[in-house]
């Protein structure tokens, strides 16, 4: 088994890396409204991952209360966003959104 | 204020009053208000004539004076000037209360005659309004007592002669003749003006009475050159007025106003105001001025009448000699023959009046036919107007028992003991010239008079190319003329002809009919001492110690006048019997001797002259022993230059007309090439100077507004396309931003 390396902040970065990647991808190509928010989703808690990975090797509590502090953003994010889907759900019958682009010039 | 003065106040306003009346109610009066005119003019002589009685025959004082004036314009201290005030003030003296009694008495004689020689004329109210405003005019000349209000009325005179000489203005003849009156009159008022404005600068004041008041106390601070050259300004305003040589050619022109007119502004009152003028600035014309006055008057008198003798038109005749008068009178002021002078005015205003109004009557009988040639025979017809006419012109030509023999006679005298006194040989021209004149006189007037009422008719001689019958009705015509239409005058006209030839008499002047100066005239007005002769006694009393032995010889009785001492008394009792100054010139005192001295002699030769210019005209036009026409064919150059008037209307028309005209022309082209030239100049540069700003304005100030706008709006279309509405868009922008700044920032770190 020593040909397994111990878990360092690098990992920790990296998967934070891939997170950030893939909600990023989801936010530009998806065009489902749900899946756009999922990708947001997705950048916060790779931004979480972060605070939390420098907080175990940096010492302290700052990072953890950030992250706290995020996740409840978060869910407030979720809320106010899934609240604005609905409304445009009413008014242009879809998620899509391509469609919703009447303040384009 | 004095009686008289009040008086003559009414005086002076009452042709005004007149004329107010006439000019604005003629057409709503019967008879045109011709009534007016003369019950005015009636009530200003009667009121003159009280005047007269008063000053002359009450008073009987030559020192008499009154005077009275108010501040007319008050302007204050003006800047430059200092105190500017203008008084408008009147004078009474022995000469103003004569001229009065004058100016009114003939203006109301010709009032009276022109009810009937222009009766039915169609602007005949409007004529009697001219002539109280003449009369109002004159009469102010009379009675001002300062050079403003002289010159005031003066231009006044000017206006009215204007009006009157132009009445029959439909005649382009008459349009003419006014205009040439008033501009001959313009040149001569303008260098009145000027000495008017000398006298001014130095003393502040246009009074008469103060500017001779400080010019003795020997106030005038410039050079004596100055003081002739005020006087001789002065004197062109008589120049113009008086129709003397340089501007006498208005006055022969001016006779195409109405007769009546011409008898009371061309003969005696309006040529007489600048005679007048002259003798109320006498005391200050120094000996230069007199000098050169002197010699104008007497060239004026011999030229006028030389051209006298061969006019055809009986007015230009009378014309001509009133000139030729005028330089009689003129000339007298000239020699220091002050009283002379002015009673030769008073006289020549009655003969001359009388003389035109006589023409008048004549042409008026003759239906409007003035030339001389076609006349003859009229003393049957017209018995009242040969008798004065002839009485008139005796007086005229100076024969003994008139008042112009005396008048005449007093000037000559004083001409020939100026002459004396003077000593040079120049001067003796001036005594010279005025006895010949004196002769022409008796000549031209020998003439007139034989070929207007002597003889047969030659009405039917007239060429009948410019008579409006035709040939075959032409005699039968003048059959008509001679028989029945040349017929006496109304009593209206006949009555003034007769109180003027009454007053050509000798004896209404003097006792003595070969002596003026034993009369009230000569009497009542005095040579006044002059102001400023002084300075110049020492030359003359040289020239009066050397006597020409030619006049010497000529004239014993005036030998001794070399002893100064004496004249000097002389002058010194004159001075004390005029009571005008402690001090008199000893030079006028010394010409008034000579003249008294000169006086038989003057009678003498005077008289011979009179009688052999008469002889003369009897010899050629009566007996025909020289014949008129051969003698003119035999000095036919001199004729033509006696005929033409000396050329001088063809002078001025090549000279001053033609100059005036060449200058305006080259103005004129100035105007239109110099100035327009500037002013198109500028025009055109503003124009360009607009055209390039406004450019400016399109292309610079608008293009960066313009420029402005495009840019952004091709800014705003481009980052427009930006804002697509899918938010995809926009994450990827934010990325793409994101990049670039840590690609930034890296770059910065990394060097």
């Amino acid at each position: 088994m020593q040909h397994l390396i111990p878990i360092g902040l690098n990992h920790y970065l990296t998967i934070s890396a891939f997170l950030l990647a893939f909600g990023l991808f989801a936010v530009m190509t998806r065009k489902n409204a749900i899946v756009v928010l999922m990708g947001v989703e997705l950048i916060l808690n790779a931004a979480n991952i972060n605070f939390l990975a420098f907080s175990k090797y940096n010492g302290g509590i700052g990072g953890v209360m950030f992250s706290l502090f995020v996740i409840v953003i978060a869910a407030a994010e979720a809320a106010i966003a899934l609240a604005i889907v609905i409304n445009i759900f009413k008014i242009f019958k879809s998620v899509d959104i391509s469609s919703v682009d009447t303040m384009k010039e | 204020m004095h009686s008289l003065i009040q008086l003559s106040i009414v005086v002076l306003l009452l042709p005004l009053l007149s004329f107010v009346i006439l000019i604005f109610f003629n057409r709503r009066l019967p008879r045109r208000g011709d009534f007016v005119g003369v019950g005015i003019l009636g009530t200003a002589f009667a009121i003159s004539a009280y005047i007269f009685w008063t000053v002359i025959v009450q008073t009987y004082d030559p020192a008499f004076r009154v005077a009275w004036d108010f501040t007319w314009i008050d302007l204050g201290k003006v800047p430059g000037i200092g105190h500017l005030q203008i008084k408008m003030g009147i004078v009474i003296d022995n000469l103003t209360a004569i001229m009065l009694a004058m100016v009114t008495l003939i203006s109301l004689l010709v009032h009276l005659y022109s009810t009937g020689y222009m009766a039915g004329d169609k602007n005949y109210g409007r004529y009697f309004a001219f002539l109280g405003i003449f009369t109002f005019s004159m009469l102010g000349i009379v009675l001002s007592d300062n050079l403003f209000s002289i010159y005031i009325f003066w231009e006044l005179v000017g206006l009215s002669s204007y009006l009157l000489i132009g009445f029959f203005f439909e005649k382009d003849s008459a349009a003419d003749a006014q205009k040439k009156a008033f501009l001959a009159n313009r040149v001569g008022d303008i260098g009145m003006w000027l000495g008017i404005l000398i006298l001014y600068s130095q003393f502040h004041t246009f009074s008469f009475e103060q500017i001779y008041a400080n010019l003795a106390a020997g106030k005038f601070a410039m050079s004596n050159a100055w003081l002739t050259a005020a006087g001789l300004l002065l004197f062109m305003g008589c120049v113009g007025k008086s129709a003397q040589f340089p501007l006498h050619i208005w006055l022969p022109d001016a006779m195409e106003g109405p007769t009546p007119v011409s008898a009371l502004i061309h003969a005696a009152t309006m040529v007489a105001a600048g005679v007048y003028f002259v003798a109320r600035i006498f005391v200050l014309l120094t000996p230069d001025a007199l000098h050169v006055i002197a010699f104008i008057g007497a060239f004026t008198a011999f030229m006028a009448a030389t051209i006298a003798i061969t006019q055809n038109d009986i007015k230009r005749v009378l014309a001509y000699s009133t000139v030729s008068q005028l330089g009689y009178m003129v000339l007298g002021l000239g020699v220091g023959a002050y009283s002379a002078a002015l009673f030769h005015l008073v006289t020549h205003a009655f003969f001359k009046a009388c003389l035109f109004l006589g023409s008048g009557a004549i042409i008026h009988a003759m239906h409007h036919e003035q030339d001389m040639r076609w006349m003859g025979g009229l003393r049957r017809h017209m018995p009242w107007t040969f008798a004065t006419f002839t009485l008139a012109t005796l007086a005229l030509a100076g024969l003994p028992l008139t008042s112009g023999f005396m008048s005449k006679d007093a000037i000559l005298a004083g001409a020939i003991g100026f002459a004396n006194v003077e000593g040079g040989g120049i001067y003796y021209l001036i005594p010279v010239l005025g006895f010949f004149s004196a002769m022409l006189t008796a000549f031209y007037m020998g003439r007139q008079i034989w070929l207007v009422f002597f003889g047969e008719s030659r009405t039917h001689l007239k060429p009948a190319d410019n008579h409006h019958h035709g040939l075959d009705a032409h005699s039968a015509h003048d059959d008509h003329h001679d028989d029945h239409e040349v017929h006496e005058v109304s009593w209206n006209m006949r009555a003034p002809l007769v109180i003027l030839a009454v007053l050509s008499v000798f004896i209404v002047y003097s006792p003595n009919p070969l002596d003026g100066a034993e009369g009230w005239f000569m009497k009542m007005i005095k040579t006044p001492a002059t102001v400023v002769g002084p300075a110049n006694h020492n030359c003359t009393a040289l020239h009066a110690e050397t006597p020409s032995p030619l006049m010497a010889e000529a004239f014993p009785a005036v030998e001794t006048h070399g002893a100064t001492d004496a004249h000097a008394v002389t002058g010194g009792e004159h001075a004390a019997a005029t009571g005008e100054h402690a001090f008199a010139d000893p030079r006028q005192a010394e010409i008034a001797h000579a003249a008294h001295a000169a006086h038989f002699p003057a009678i003498y030769i005077s008289s011979i002259m009179v009688v052999f210019g008469i002889s003369l005209a009897g010899i050629v036009f009566v007996f025909r022993i020289i014949d008129p026409d051969k003698t003119a064919e035999a000095i036919r150059p001199l004729y033509l230059f006696s005929l033409n008037k000396w050329y001088w209307d063809e002078i001025y028309q090549s000279t001053f007309i033609k100059g005036s005209v060449l200058l305006s022309k080259i103005l004129s082209w100035f105007d239109t090439n110099v100035i327009d030239g500037i002013v198109n100049g500028v025009a055109v540069l503003v124009r360009n100077l607009a055209f390039a700003n406004n450019s400016f304005d399109k292309y610079v100030v608008d293009g960066l507004v313009n420029f402005t706008a495009f840019s952004v709006n091709t800014t705003g279309a481009v980052l427009r396309k930006l804002q697509t509405g899918k938010v995809q868009t926009y994450v990827a922008l934010l990325l793409v931003v994101l990049f670039g700044y840590f690609v930034f920032y890296f770059t910065r770190l990394i060097y």
